[in-house]
């Protein structure tokens, strides 16, 4: 291949006498440093590791054997270090590649990863788990449509319904306390550092406790639905689910908003709730909607999952059919699969008022 | 109108950015400000509304002491003293009449102000300004969507509607072209003379400095070095203002140190001569239209 360009510069370099400078090559003595460090991992893994397989090398009279997952640690090492030496990666780079293979190793071990996943095939050919993938791929949709909830007179389709009527309560609520937070959390727009520490800091524990533990909180405190309360522990859920997105992705796009105009407000003698008000929620108004929809589509999935603490919506309906299942996979499989279509639609939905808006 | 007496402004850093000024500018003049960069120019201008406190002397604004630490005093003298930015700092996603209701916001309660709702006089001084900088038409366009002179006169028009007394710039040109440099810098002339406006502004090129101001301040490492009226103001004195940090920073650059007080106590013969054509250079530069 021999292009225009190529031939003039191949001309032009040869008529100066010129050689390109080459990358510099690493030193040899800092990667038998990490070679000794690959092995010494090899020791850690051999002595850490409880299967019992073992590598046969014959080399001639003698036979060398190794621990086989351990081994096959060291080789992947090896090679690595091999390459990274071709490619003149630097010691420091070579180093942290090192570090990765030896953690993921490590970690995966101490899981049994490599075992179980090789355990998975027979688990599938074996047990019932062909009838299970019948039963999600014909689901029963004349159970979604036409029955309703076991011992009440509520239909299946009802649920969904309130499903995502909780999802846009808690998503509006929500996303509203969420705004207020970040904008008293960012330094940028709050009344001063420590009211914006504080308010970081609350909202670092609000974020810590996952949506099922907050459903756990609610119908403990408020009770759940066989009080009938089920839809708002669901709801009062997803808000604090919802605060702790909103609050901390807005803040830290408020943190990087152009300071400009919140000077010229400022200078105008505007006053810290006109400024904010002014200069700051229009310049992450954008960004808010977006997180906005985003938090509505985690709701309705979350709400799937919340099912399973006893709170409404279709979630519960899941989790009592996920109950019953030895009678037959076909109404779990109709949820799932209406599950993932609303997702869809919701997704889809989104993706529209965010071309309409933005 | 704007009173410095031994004004003293120290960074939080240590720096200090403007040492022992003390000067006086009256009602309705039309002041600029020259200087090399890192002068002390936008320390001076800033101080005067509190964006960058003052740490020693007084500084008086019309009958009122700016106090940097009283933040609702501050709010009150700030409503009265305007300022204008290089980067226009409009807030791009809103219409241009929100914009410049933002200079209402000092007049406003804080209610009108968070749903939006404005008072039909504070709309009716907002047309009134745009329309004294001639771009009334574009009253509900999205700001962003306007050229830079446009911008920059929606921030004026923002400035007009605080209806002030002082309007502080802070180089308002440096970002447009020399032609629409003019236009706006002549605007704002116009407007400051018909309203007896007081107004400071910094800038960089001389010449527009000299076409369009009363009086002329010159400032060299956080001090005042020249001041007078604008026909004082003769190529020799600029280049005074502008010579020696010049030739001193040359010298240091080629030394590689940070010396350069002997030199401007004493600037040498080389100094002056290698300074001089590069000043003359800068004022040779006239507007091309
Ligand atoms: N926030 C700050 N903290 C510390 N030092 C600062 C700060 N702002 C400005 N300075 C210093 O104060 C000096 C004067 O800065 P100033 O912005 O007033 O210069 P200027 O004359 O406006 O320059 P330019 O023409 O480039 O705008 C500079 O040396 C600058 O480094
Ligand atoms: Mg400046």
């Amino acid at each position: 291949m021999s292009t225009a360009v190529s031939k003039r510069s191949v001309a032009a370099a040869s008529a100066q006498g010129q050689s390109r400078p080459r990358p510099p090559s690493p030193k040899v003595p800092p990667y038998l440093g990490l070679a000794f460090l690959a092995l010494v991992a090899f020791g850690l893994f051999c002595w850490t590791w409880e299967g019992d397989a073992v590598l046969f090398f014959p080399l001639g009279d003698v036979v060398l054997w190794a621990p086989r997952d351990p081994l096959i640690g060291l080789i992947i090492m090896v090679m690595a270090l091999l390459i990274c030496f071709k490619l003149r990666i630097s010691p420091m780079g070579a180093f942290g590649g090192l570090a990765l293979i030896a953690i993921t190793y490590w970690a995966g071990s101490n899981i049994h990863f490599i075992d179980r996943i090789a355990e998975v095939p027979g688990r599938l050919t074996g047990g019932n788990t062909r009838q299970q993938l019948l039963g999600y791929f014909n689901p029963d949709w004349s159970y979604l449509f036409l029955h309703n909830v076991a011992g009440t007179s509520r239909p299946i389709w009802g649920e969904w319904l309130i499903t995502l009527c909780m999802a846009v309560v808690a998503t509006i609520i929500g996303c509203f306390i969420g705004l207020l937070l970040a904008m008293l959390a960012s330094p940028v727009s709050s009344l001063n550092k420590g009211t914006s520490q504080t308010i970081k800091a609350i909202n670092s524990v609000v974020r810590s406790i996952p949506d099922v533990a907050w459903a756990l909180l609610f119908a403990a405190f408020i009770g759940g639905t066989a009080y009938g309360l089920g839809a708002l522990a669901a709801v009062l859920a997803l808000i604090m689910f919802n605060i702790g997105i909103v609050a901390k992705l807005l803040s830290e796009s408020i943190d990087a908003i152009q300071p400009g105009p919140l000077e010229a407000a400022d200078a105008a003698g505007a006053n810290l709730i006109q400024r904010d008000r002014v200069a700051v929620l229009p310049a992450v108004m954008p960004s808010f909607i977006s997180y906005s929809l985003y938090v509505f589509e985690l709701n309705i999935r979350a709400s799937a999952a919340l099912g399973v603490v006893g709170v409404a919506g279709i979630g519960g309906e899941l989790s009592r059919q996920i109950g019953r299942m030895s009678q037959g996979y076909e109404n779990v499989g109709a949820i799932l699969w209406a599950l993932v279509f609303v997702v869809l639609l919701v997704d889809l939905l989104s993706l529209w008022i965010r071309r309409k808006l933005l | 109108m704007i009173k410095f007496e031994n004004v003293d402004v120290v960074y939080p850093n240590g720096y200090k950015g403007l040492s022992d000024i003390s000067l006086e500018i009256n009602q309705g003049e039309f002041v600029a400000i020259i200087g090399l960069s890192g002068a002390g120019k936008s320390t001076l201008i800033r101080a005067v509304n509190g964006l960058v406190p003052y740490t020693n002397g007084t500084l008086t604004v019309g009958e009122t002491v700016v106090d940097p630490k009283n933040k609702s005093k501050l709010r009150k003298l700030r409503s009265k003293v305007g300022m204008i930015f290089q980067q226009f700092n409009n807030v791009g996603r809103i219409s241009v009449l929100n914009n410049v209701l933002i200079g209402r916001s000092a007049f406003t309660p804080t209610w009108r102000s968070l749903i939006g709702w404005y008072g039909s006089q504070d709309k009716e001084v907002a047309f009134q300004s745009l329309e004294r900088v001639g771009i009334v038409e574009k009253a509900y366009n999205r700001a962003a969507a306007l050229s830079g002179g446009q911008q920059q006169r929606v921030a004026i028009a923002r400035v007009l509607a605080q209806d002030p007394e002082v309007i502080l710039a802070d180089e308002p040109v440096a970002s447009l072209d020399p032609p629409t440099a003019r236009k706006v810098l002549g605007d704002l002339r116009t407007i400051q003379r018909d309203l007896g406006i007081t107004c400071v502004v910094n800038m960089h090129h001389l010449d527009l400095a000299r076409d369009y101001a009363d009086r002329i301040i010159g400032m060299r490492n956080g001090e005042v070095v020249f001041d007078g009226p604008t026909q004082e103001a003769t190529d020799s004195v600029i280049a005074e203002v502008y010579q020696r940090p010049l030739s001193a920073d040359e010298i240091r650059q080629a030394r590689g140190d940070g010396r350069l007080g002997e030199h401007i106590e004493n600037p040498t013969e080389a100094d002056l001569t290698q300074a001089v054509p590069a000043v003359e250079d800068g004022i040779e530069r006239k507007d091309t239209v």
